[in-house]
Protein backbone atom coordinates (compact mmCIF):
# COMPACT_ATOMS: atom_id res chain seq x y z
CA UNK A 1 0.00 0.00 0.00
CA UNK A 2 1.50 3.30 -1.09
CA UNK A 3 -0.28 5.52 1.36
CA UNK A 4 1.37 8.92 1.54
CA UNK A 5 1.47 10.88 4.77
CA UNK A 6 1.66 14.54 3.87
CA UNK A 7 0.20 15.57 7.18
CA UNK A 8 3.57 15.67 8.88
CA UNK A 9 3.60 18.29 11.56
CA UNK A 10 0.38 19.84 10.38
CA UNK A 11 -3.33 19.51 11.03
CA UNK A 12 -3.15 18.56 14.64
CA UNK A 13 -5.20 21.59 15.56
CA UNK A 14 -8.29 19.64 16.51
CA UNK A 15 -6.65 18.68 19.78
CA UNK A 16 -8.77 20.02 22.59
CA UNK A 17 -7.37 22.00 25.47
CA UNK A 18 -5.80 25.40 25.68
CA UNK A 19 -2.21 26.00 24.77
CA UNK A 20 -0.53 26.43 28.14
CA UNK A 21 2.78 27.63 26.80
CA UNK A 22 2.95 31.17 25.52
CA UNK A 23 4.83 31.24 22.23
CA UNK A 24 4.64 27.47 21.89
CA UNK A 25 3.31 26.41 18.53
CA UNK A 26 0.48 23.93 18.49
CA UNK A 27 2.43 21.39 16.48
CA UNK A 28 5.25 21.46 19.01
CA UNK A 29 3.02 19.78 21.57
CA UNK A 30 2.95 16.55 19.58
CA UNK A 31 5.40 14.34 17.80
CA UNK A 32 5.03 14.44 14.01
CA UNK A 33 2.05 12.41 12.87
CA UNK A 34 4.09 10.83 10.07
CA UNK A 35 6.58 9.36 12.52
CA UNK A 36 3.84 8.16 14.84
CA UNK A 37 1.95 6.63 11.94
CA UNK A 38 5.04 4.83 10.65
CA UNK A 39 5.64 3.21 14.03
CA UNK A 40 1.97 2.23 14.35
CA UNK A 41 2.12 0.42 11.02
CA UNK A 42 4.96 -1.75 12.30
CA UNK A 43 2.53 -3.18 14.86
CA UNK A 44 -0.20 -3.98 12.33
CA UNK A 45 -0.69 -6.47 9.52
CA UNK A 46 0.00 -5.22 6.02
CA UNK A 47 -3.64 -4.97 5.00
CA UNK A 48 -4.63 -2.96 8.06
CA UNK A 49 -5.52 0.70 7.75
CA UNK A 50 -5.35 3.45 10.35
CA UNK A 51 -7.96 6.18 10.53
CA UNK A 52 -6.76 9.74 10.82
CA UNK A 53 -8.54 10.07 14.14
CA UNK A 54 -6.65 7.07 15.46
CA UNK A 55 -3.31 8.57 14.44
CA UNK A 56 -4.16 11.86 16.10
CA UNK A 57 -5.32 10.12 19.25
CA UNK A 58 -2.05 8.21 19.53
CA UNK A 59 -0.17 11.48 18.97
CA UNK A 60 -1.91 12.92 22.01
CA UNK A 61 -1.31 9.74 24.00
CA UNK A 62 2.44 9.86 23.34
CA UNK A 63 2.74 13.46 24.51
CA UNK A 64 0.79 12.53 27.61
CA UNK A 65 3.14 9.57 28.16
CA UNK A 66 6.19 11.84 27.94
CA UNK A 67 4.68 14.37 30.35
CA UNK A 68 3.54 11.65 32.74
CA UNK A 69 6.97 10.01 33.02
CA UNK A 70 8.83 13.33 33.00
CA UNK A 71 6.67 14.71 35.80
CA UNK A 72 7.43 11.73 38.03
CA UNK A 73 11.15 11.89 37.25
CA UNK A 74 11.20 15.64 37.86
CA UNK A 75 9.56 15.22 41.26
CA UNK A 76 12.25 12.72 42.23
CA UNK A 77 15.03 15.07 41.13
CA UNK A 78 13.57 17.90 43.16
CA UNK A 79 13.35 15.77 46.28
CA UNK A 80 16.97 14.80 45.84
CA UNK A 81 17.97 18.41 45.16
CA UNK A 82 19.21 17.61 41.69
CA UNK A 83 18.56 19.80 38.68
CA UNK A 84 19.19 17.51 35.74
CA UNK A 85 16.89 14.67 34.71
CA UNK A 86 18.87 11.73 33.37
CA UNK A 87 18.11 8.33 31.92
CA UNK A 88 18.05 6.52 35.24
CA UNK A 89 15.46 8.95 36.58
CA UNK A 90 13.23 8.14 33.63
CA UNK A 91 13.68 4.40 34.16
CA UNK A 92 12.84 4.80 37.85
CA UNK A 93 9.73 6.79 36.97
CA UNK A 94 8.59 4.13 34.50
CA UNK A 95 8.98 1.43 37.13
CA UNK A 96 7.05 3.49 39.66
CA UNK A 97 4.24 4.16 37.20
CA UNK A 98 3.81 0.53 36.21
CA UNK A 99 5.80 0.32 32.98
CA UNK A 100 8.04 -2.48 34.17
CA UNK A 101 7.98 -4.21 30.81
CA UNK A 102 9.62 -1.18 29.25
CA UNK A 103 12.48 -0.96 31.72
CA UNK A 104 14.41 -4.12 30.80
CA UNK A 105 14.81 -3.32 27.09
CA UNK A 106 15.44 0.33 27.85
CA UNK A 107 18.16 -0.50 30.37
CA UNK A 108 19.97 -2.41 27.66
CA UNK A 109 19.46 0.48 25.27
CA UNK A 110 20.75 3.07 27.74
CA UNK A 111 23.74 0.92 28.64
CA UNK A 112 24.70 0.56 24.99
CA UNK A 113 24.28 4.28 24.42
CA UNK A 114 26.51 5.14 27.37
CA UNK A 115 29.14 2.69 26.16
CA UNK A 116 29.13 4.36 22.77
CA UNK A 117 29.26 7.82 24.31
CA UNK A 118 32.14 6.74 26.50
CA UNK A 119 34.10 5.70 23.43
CA UNK A 120 33.25 8.97 21.71
CA UNK A 121 34.33 11.01 24.70
CA UNK A 122 37.62 9.16 24.91
CA UNK A 123 38.31 9.71 21.23
CA UNK A 124 37.21 13.32 20.96
CA UNK A 125 38.40 14.51 24.33
CA UNK A 126 35.66 17.12 24.30
CA UNK A 127 32.73 15.82 26.38
CA UNK A 128 31.45 19.33 27.12
CA UNK A 129 30.85 19.97 23.46
CA UNK A 130 28.15 17.32 23.22
CA UNK A 131 26.55 18.19 26.53
CA UNK A 132 26.06 21.77 25.41
CA UNK A 133 23.53 20.54 22.92
CA UNK A 134 20.96 19.94 25.64
CA UNK A 135 19.53 21.94 28.48
CA UNK A 136 21.38 25.05 29.52
CA UNK A 137 25.02 25.46 28.65
CA UNK A 138 24.72 27.36 31.84
CA UNK A 139 27.78 25.81 33.41
CA UNK A 140 25.82 24.43 36.31
CA UNK A 141 25.98 20.89 35.05
CA UNK A 142 29.49 20.28 33.87
CA UNK A 143 30.20 17.01 32.05
CA UNK A 144 31.91 15.78 35.19
CA UNK A 145 28.88 16.54 37.33
CA UNK A 146 26.61 14.88 34.79
CA UNK A 147 28.71 11.75 34.81
CA UNK A 148 28.85 11.66 38.59
CA UNK A 149 25.13 12.15 38.93
CA UNK A 150 24.63 9.55 36.26
CA UNK A 151 26.16 6.96 38.57
CA UNK A 152 24.36 7.70 41.81
CA UNK A 153 20.80 7.17 40.56
CA UNK A 154 21.94 3.93 39.02
CA UNK A 155 22.74 2.56 42.45
CA UNK A 156 19.48 3.86 43.80
CA UNK A 157 17.64 2.29 40.92
CA UNK A 158 19.26 -1.06 41.63
CA UNK A 159 18.30 -0.64 45.27
CA UNK A 160 14.70 -0.11 44.26
CA UNK A 161 14.24 -3.59 42.91
CA UNK A 162 11.17 -3.37 40.73
CA UNK A 163 8.45 -3.12 43.31
CA UNK A 164 5.08 -3.79 41.80
CA UNK A 165 3.68 -0.42 42.65
CA UNK A 166 1.07 0.61 40.16
CA UNK A 167 0.88 4.32 40.49
CA UNK A 168 -2.85 4.74 40.75
CA UNK A 169 -2.12 7.53 43.22
CA UNK A 170 0.29 9.11 40.79
CA UNK A 171 -2.17 8.55 38.01
CA UNK A 172 -4.83 10.37 39.98
CA UNK A 173 -2.54 13.28 40.69
CA UNK A 174 -1.49 13.30 37.06
CA UNK A 175 -5.11 13.41 36.01
CA UNK A 176 -5.84 16.26 38.38
CA UNK A 177 -2.81 18.10 37.07
CA UNK B 1 9.98 -12.85 31.20
CA UNK B 2 8.87 -12.60 34.81
CA UNK B 3 7.49 -9.16 34.16
CA UNK B 4 5.68 -10.43 31.14
CA UNK B 5 4.18 -13.24 33.16
CA UNK B 6 3.09 -10.85 35.87
CA UNK B 7 1.70 -8.46 33.31
CA UNK B 8 -0.20 -11.33 31.77
CA UNK B 9 -1.33 -12.53 35.17
CA UNK B 10 -2.60 -9.09 36.00
CA UNK B 11 -4.46 -8.86 32.74
CA UNK B 12 -6.00 -12.19 33.58
CA UNK B 13 -7.04 -11.33 37.12
CA UNK B 14 -9.11 -8.40 35.91
CA UNK B 15 -11.80 -10.24 33.97
CA UNK B 16 -11.95 -13.20 36.34
CA UNK B 17 -14.83 -11.86 38.48
CA UNK B 18 -16.67 -11.05 35.28
CA UNK B 19 -15.82 -14.43 33.86
CA UNK B 20 -17.21 -16.14 36.94
CA UNK B 21 -20.29 -13.95 36.80
CA UNK B 22 -20.72 -14.77 33.16
CA UNK B 23 -20.51 -18.47 33.82
CA UNK B 24 -22.95 -18.24 36.70
CA UNK B 25 -25.35 -16.09 34.72
CA UNK B 26 -25.25 -18.07 31.51
CA UNK B 27 -24.93 -21.41 33.21
CA UNK B 28 -22.78 -22.55 30.33
CA UNK B 29 -19.36 -23.90 31.27
CA UNK B 30 -18.52 -24.24 27.60
CA UNK B 31 -19.12 -20.54 27.14
CA UNK B 32 -16.01 -19.74 29.18
CA UNK B 33 -13.65 -21.60 26.87
CA UNK B 34 -13.56 -19.14 23.94
CA UNK B 35 -13.08 -16.20 26.30
CA UNK B 36 -10.18 -17.86 28.07
CA UNK B 37 -8.71 -18.81 24.74
CA UNK B 38 -8.96 -15.24 23.51
CA UNK B 39 -7.19 -13.93 26.59
CA UNK B 40 -4.41 -16.47 26.19
CA UNK B 41 -3.99 -15.51 22.55
CA UNK B 42 -3.71 -11.85 23.41
CA UNK B 43 -1.25 -12.45 26.23
CA UNK B 44 0.91 -14.62 23.99
CA UNK B 45 0.99 -11.91 21.36
CA UNK B 46 2.06 -9.28 23.85
CA UNK B 47 4.69 -11.57 25.36
CA UNK B 48 6.09 -12.21 21.91
CA UNK B 49 6.16 -8.48 21.34
CA UNK B 50 8.26 -7.87 24.45
CA UNK B 51 10.61 -10.77 23.72
CA UNK B 52 11.11 -9.43 20.23
CA UNK B 53 11.84 -5.94 21.52
CA UNK B 54 14.53 -7.23 23.86
CA UNK B 55 16.20 -9.09 21.03
CA UNK B 56 16.04 -6.13 18.70
CA UNK B 57 17.52 -3.74 21.25
CA UNK B 58 20.35 -6.19 21.91
CA UNK B 59 21.48 -5.60 18.34
CA UNK B 60 21.06 -1.85 18.17
CA UNK B 61 24.22 0.04 17.27
CA UNK B 62 22.94 3.30 15.81
CA UNK B 63 21.84 6.07 18.17
CA UNK B 64 21.68 8.81 15.59
CA UNK B 65 18.77 7.75 13.43
CA UNK B 66 15.74 7.85 15.67
CA UNK B 67 12.18 7.09 14.79
CA UNK B 68 11.19 10.26 16.62
CA UNK B 69 12.72 13.75 16.64
CA UNK B 70 14.71 14.43 19.81
CA UNK B 71 14.14 18.17 19.75
CA UNK B 72 10.39 17.71 19.83
CA UNK B 73 10.61 15.22 22.68
CA UNK B 74 12.70 17.70 24.61
CA UNK B 75 10.15 20.46 24.03
CA UNK B 76 7.36 18.27 25.35
CA UNK B 77 9.46 17.41 28.41
CA UNK B 78 10.17 21.08 29.07
CA UNK B 79 6.51 22.04 28.81
CA UNK B 80 6.48 21.21 32.51
CA UNK B 81 7.75 24.34 34.26
CA UNK B 82 9.33 22.28 37.03
CA UNK B 83 11.63 20.59 34.55
CA UNK B 84 14.85 22.54 34.41
CA UNK B 85 17.70 20.62 32.87
CA UNK B 86 17.66 17.47 30.80
CA UNK B 87 20.71 15.31 30.19
CA UNK B 88 21.57 14.36 26.62
CA UNK B 89 20.59 10.74 27.18
CA UNK B 90 17.04 11.52 28.33
CA UNK B 91 15.44 12.38 24.96
CA UNK B 92 17.33 9.50 23.35
CA UNK B 93 15.95 7.09 25.92
CA UNK B 94 12.48 8.59 25.47
CA UNK B 95 12.68 8.14 21.71
CA UNK B 96 12.93 4.40 22.26
CA UNK B 97 10.43 4.39 25.14
CA UNK B 98 7.84 6.22 23.03
CA UNK B 99 8.37 3.77 20.21
CA UNK B 100 7.63 0.89 22.59
CA UNK B 101 4.61 2.77 23.91
CA UNK B 102 3.19 3.40 20.44
CA UNK B 103 3.75 -0.22 19.46
CA UNK B 104 2.09 -1.62 22.59
CA UNK B 105 -0.87 0.76 22.39
CA UNK B 106 -1.33 -0.03 18.70
CA UNK B 107 -1.16 -3.79 19.21
CA UNK B 108 -3.70 -3.64 22.03
CA UNK B 109 -5.93 -1.41 19.92
CA UNK B 110 -5.69 -3.74 16.95
CA UNK B 111 -6.79 -6.66 19.11
CA UNK B 112 -10.04 -4.78 19.63
CA UNK B 113 -10.51 -3.97 15.95
CA UNK B 114 -9.81 -7.60 15.17
CA UNK B 115 -12.45 -8.75 17.64
CA UNK B 116 -14.94 -6.63 15.73
CA UNK B 117 -13.71 -7.93 12.38
CA UNK B 118 -12.58 -4.54 11.13
CA UNK B 119 -9.45 -3.82 9.10
CA UNK B 120 -9.28 -0.10 9.92
CA UNK B 121 -7.97 0.97 13.30
CA UNK B 122 -10.31 3.57 14.77
CA UNK B 123 -10.34 5.91 17.70
CA UNK B 124 -12.67 3.70 19.71
CA UNK B 125 -10.20 0.83 19.36
CA UNK B 126 -7.62 2.99 21.10
CA UNK B 127 -10.20 3.95 23.70
CA UNK B 128 -10.87 0.27 24.32
CA UNK B 129 -7.17 -0.49 24.73
CA UNK B 130 -6.87 2.37 27.21
CA UNK B 131 -9.79 1.23 29.32
CA UNK B 132 -8.61 -2.38 29.32
CA UNK B 133 -5.04 -1.66 30.38
CA UNK B 134 -4.15 -0.51 33.90
CA UNK B 135 -0.93 1.27 33.01
CA UNK B 136 -2.81 3.37 30.45
CA UNK B 137 -5.06 4.80 33.15
CA UNK B 138 -3.38 8.19 32.83
CA UNK B 139 -4.74 8.42 29.27
CA UNK B 140 -8.40 8.09 30.21
CA UNK B 141 -9.03 11.83 29.88
CA UNK B 142 -7.70 11.87 26.32
CA UNK B 143 -10.50 9.77 24.89
CA UNK B 144 -13.95 11.31 25.30
CA UNK B 145 -16.55 9.32 27.19
CA UNK B 146 -18.77 8.90 24.16
CA UNK B 147 -15.96 6.93 22.53
CA UNK B 148 -15.91 4.68 25.56
CA UNK B 149 -19.69 4.46 25.66
CA UNK B 150 -19.73 3.48 22.00
CA UNK B 151 -17.31 0.76 22.87
CA UNK B 152 -19.43 -0.21 25.86
CA UNK B 153 -22.45 -0.40 23.58
CA UNK B 154 -20.57 -2.78 21.33
CA UNK B 155 -20.21 -5.19 24.20
CA UNK B 156 -23.75 -4.61 25.40
CA UNK B 157 -22.70 -2.92 28.60
CA UNK B 158 -24.25 0.11 30.23
CA UNK B 159 -21.36 1.78 31.95
CA UNK B 160 -21.36 5.06 33.83
CA UNK B 161 -17.91 6.52 34.14
CA UNK B 162 -14.88 4.63 32.94
CA UNK B 163 -14.90 0.84 33.19
CA UNK B 164 -11.46 -0.72 33.50
CA UNK B 165 -12.45 -4.25 32.82
CA UNK B 166 -15.55 -5.60 31.22
CA UNK B 167 -18.16 -6.62 32.18
CA UNK B 168 -19.58 -3.72 34.21
CA UNK B 169 -20.95 -4.16 37.70
CA UNK B 170 -24.36 -5.76 37.88
CA UNK B 171 -24.20 -7.20 34.40
CA UNK B 172 -23.71 -10.95 34.11
CA UNK B 173 -22.83 -10.67 30.43
CA UNK B 174 -19.14 -11.28 31.02
CA UNK B 175 -18.76 -13.33 27.90
CA UNK B 176 -19.52 -10.49 25.53
CA UNK B 177 -15.90 -9.49 25.07
CA UNK B 178 -14.86 -12.83 23.70
CA UNK B 179 -17.79 -13.43 21.41
CA UNK B 180 -16.96 -11.20 18.44
CA UNK B 181 -13.68 -13.02 17.98
CA UNK B 182 -15.29 -16.44 17.90
CA UNK B 183 -16.72 -17.73 14.65
CA UNK B 184 -20.44 -18.35 15.33
CA UNK B 185 -20.55 -21.37 13.07
CA UNK B 186 -17.71 -23.36 14.56
CA UNK B 187 -17.14 -21.60 17.87
CA UNK B 188 -13.41 -21.65 17.19
CA UNK B 189 -11.23 -18.58 17.61
CA UNK B 190 -10.26 -17.20 14.23
CA UNK B 191 -6.53 -17.85 13.84
CA UNK B 192 -5.46 -16.23 10.55
CA UNK B 193 -5.81 -12.55 11.58
CA UNK B 194 -3.51 -12.98 14.56
CA UNK B 195 -0.96 -14.78 12.44
CA UNK B 196 -1.11 -12.02 9.85
CA UNK B 197 0.45 -9.35 12.01
CA UNK B 198 3.00 -11.74 13.45
CA UNK B 199 4.47 -11.94 9.96
CA UNK B 200 4.51 -8.14 9.93
CA UNK B 201 7.15 -8.21 12.64
CA UNK B 202 9.39 -10.27 10.42
CA UNK B 203 8.88 -7.77 7.61
CA UNK B 204 9.52 -4.93 10.03
CA UNK B 205 12.70 -6.67 11.15
CA UNK B 206 13.84 -6.91 7.56
CA UNK B 207 13.22 -3.19 7.17
CA UNK B 208 15.28 -2.27 10.21
CA UNK B 209 18.76 -0.88 9.53
CA UNK B 210 20.35 -3.55 11.70
CA UNK B 211 20.75 -5.88 8.75
CA UNK B 212 22.38 -9.20 9.51
CA UNK B 213 21.60 -9.13 13.21
CA UNK B 214 17.92 -8.60 12.58
CA UNK B 215 17.85 -11.41 10.07
CA UNK B 216 19.47 -13.63 12.66
CA UNK B 217 16.60 -12.68 14.93
CA UNK B 218 14.21 -13.61 12.18
CA UNK B 219 15.57 -17.11 12.03
CA UNK B 220 15.23 -17.43 15.76
CA UNK B 221 11.68 -16.15 15.60
CA UNK B 222 10.67 -18.47 12.80
CA UNK B 223 12.07 -21.43 14.67
CA UNK B 224 10.01 -20.42 17.66
CA UNK B 225 6.89 -20.56 15.51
Amino acid sequence: MAESDNESGGHTGNASGSNELSGCREQDRFLPIANVSRIMKKALPANAKISKEAKETVQECVSEFISFITGEASDKCQKEKRKTINGDDLLWAMTTLGFEDYVDPLKIYLHKYREMEGEKTAMMGRPHERDEGYGHGHGHATPMMTMMMGHQPQHQHQHQHQGHVYGSGSASSARTR
Amino acid sequence: MENNQQQGAQAQSGPYPGGAGGSAGAGAGAGAAPFQHLLQQQQQQLQMFWSYQRQEIEHVNDFKNHQLPLARIKKIMKADEDVRMISAEAPILFAKACELFILELTIRSWLHADENKRRTLQKNDIAAAITRTDIFDFLVDIVPRDEIKDDAALVGATASGVPYYYPPIGQPAGMMIGRPAVDPATGVYVQPPSQAWQSVWQSAAEDTPYGTGAQGNLDGQSMEF
